[in-house]
């Protein structure tokens, strides 16, 4: 280690809380399949960038790394719902290490379509305790802003099915045991917005009404956004950068 | 781990840092081969994919490796360890829990998260720890699990940080075999 925890703390704060540079800022984009997210997200992404804004894009389940295994699993249905936390959550860690926490450090914009809220959402929705997924994700990295696109299970549902059939995992039928896909995911969405909602109270999520107009939520987001975008570093991402610093060496 | 009469199952662990002691341990715990089995690291096949994934994605690091070691143990439990359990069978898993809990340590990762990292995986009834020699240590690296994490994390099979992250894992194992007595 380059050096002591308390002293890689120190130069995550120095360098983020830098007042003549413009520091890193992260922004998680969060929703149930169906909600429109990745349709902002891209609106917002060229906002941005006309904006004069380094943005850099960070998907679920992208490691490419990680990617290639979960696929394979995934493709022969072949992970419980512990194997499967524990992938993604890998997946997600590898993309901190090697995207994420890099593009923060160089002062750029990074837009998450979807963060570790995801994993939370799906896993416990698959019966597994929250504060055991949670403490997979430690050192937490929080987001700046989270995006949360509140959908009903229904409008979830009829837009995901208008133009395919959900797989296997995605309609969450390998815990509902319901053979009819689409059936299974309107099951099991319902039971991944519940945690979604309680996940926007307990972090404090600013949600956006995604059956409003898309122009409306783009609007909204810009104006959200540019609020938000003045708020302090926060403190609790210091450890999560001390160990990416300790790891990468002294930078 | 076919059997036609139920016996008392047991779950023992054999833990260590040199592949090769750990394999003979095992097998010694196994009293009748027969009637039980063993219960090796990677039997889902994900450091196998690891090995060969695109060199290009960034070293993983001790926290990656373990959430992978973490799903594999996962996949051993649920089609290896406790179906035989189940049977009544006798299985050994080798390595278990300790190996990768004091890898972790000797990475600087906290005891806290890696205790709940693993806290899906049942106690075992028994404990075997194998303490390497110098040149067990030495040798540690070449097909074993904590050989194969300290080339991940630091890249090279050559360098002083991987021998020191595997003289740190047996250093905590011979303090976790010190706990259990």
């Amino acid at each position: 280690m380059p050096g002591s925890a308390a002293a890689l703390r120190r130069q995550a704060r120095t360098h983020f809380t830098r007042p003549s540079k413009r520091r890193g800022f992260l922004v998680a984009f969060e929703g149930p399949d169906g909600s429109g997210k990745t349709t902002q997200r891209k609106l917002f992404k060229t906002w941005l960038k006309s904006e004069g804004y380094d943005v850099v894009t960070t998907k679920w389940n992208s490691s490419e790394l990680i990617k290639p295994i979960i696929r394979s699993r995934k493709s022969v249905r072949a992970l419980s719902p512990e194997e499967f936390s524990l992938l993604h959550g890998a997946d997600f860690r590898h993309r901190v290490e090697q995207v994420i926490l890099p593009a923060l450090w160089d002062g750029k914009l990074v837009i998450a379509d979807r963060f570790l809220f995801t994993g939370l959402a799906r896993d416990v929705a698959r019966g597994l305790d929250l504060d055991w997924v949670l403490k997979l994700y430690e050192p937490l990295l929080w987001p700046d802003l989270v995006f949360y696109f509140s959908v009903s299970p229904v409008t979830s549902g009829k837009r995901v099915t208008a133009t395919r059939t959900p797989n296997f995992y995605e309609a969450g039928q390998d815990v509902t045991d319901v053979d009819d896909p689409v059936e299974s995911y309107q099951r099991f969405i319902a039971r991944v917005i519940r945690e979604y909602e309680s996940l926007a109270l307990i972090f404090n999520f600013i949600t956006v009404d995604a059956e409003q107009s898309i122009g409306d939520q783009h609007r909204q987001i810009r104006r959200l956004f540019l609020e938000g975008q003045q708020r302090a570093w926060s403190e609790w991402n210091a450890d999560a950068v001390a160990e990416w610093l300790a790891t990468n060496g002294a930078r | 781990m076919k059997s036609t009469r139920r016996g008392k199952a047991k779950l023992i662990a054999v833990d260590g840092v040199d592949a090769a002691a750990v394999v003979a341990a095992a097998k010694a715990a196994l009293a009748s081969p027969s009637r039980g089995g063993i219960s090796k690291w990677d039997a889902s096949g994900v450091f196998q994919d690891l090995a060969v994934a695109d060199r290009d994605a960034g070293s993983p690091s001790a926290r990656t490796l373990l959430l992978l070691y973490a799903a594999d143990l996962a996949f051993r439990l649920r089609w290896q360890i406790r179906p035989a359990l189940a049977e009544g069978h006798t299985v050994v898993a080798a390595p278990y829990v300790a190996t990768a809990v004091a890898f972790g340590r000797a990475a600087g990762l906290p005891l806290k998260w890696l205790a709940n990292l693993f806290a899906f995986a049942p106690h075992p009834n028994a404990l075997v720890f194998v303490h390497a020699s110098r040149d067990g240590r030495a040798a540690a690296g070449r097909d074993g699990f904590v050989g194969f994490v300290c080339n991940h994390v630091v890249g090279s099979e050559e360098s002083g940080l991987r021998r020191r992250l595997i003289e740190g894992t047996a250093a905590h194992l011979k303090k976790a075999d010190r706990r259990s007595k």
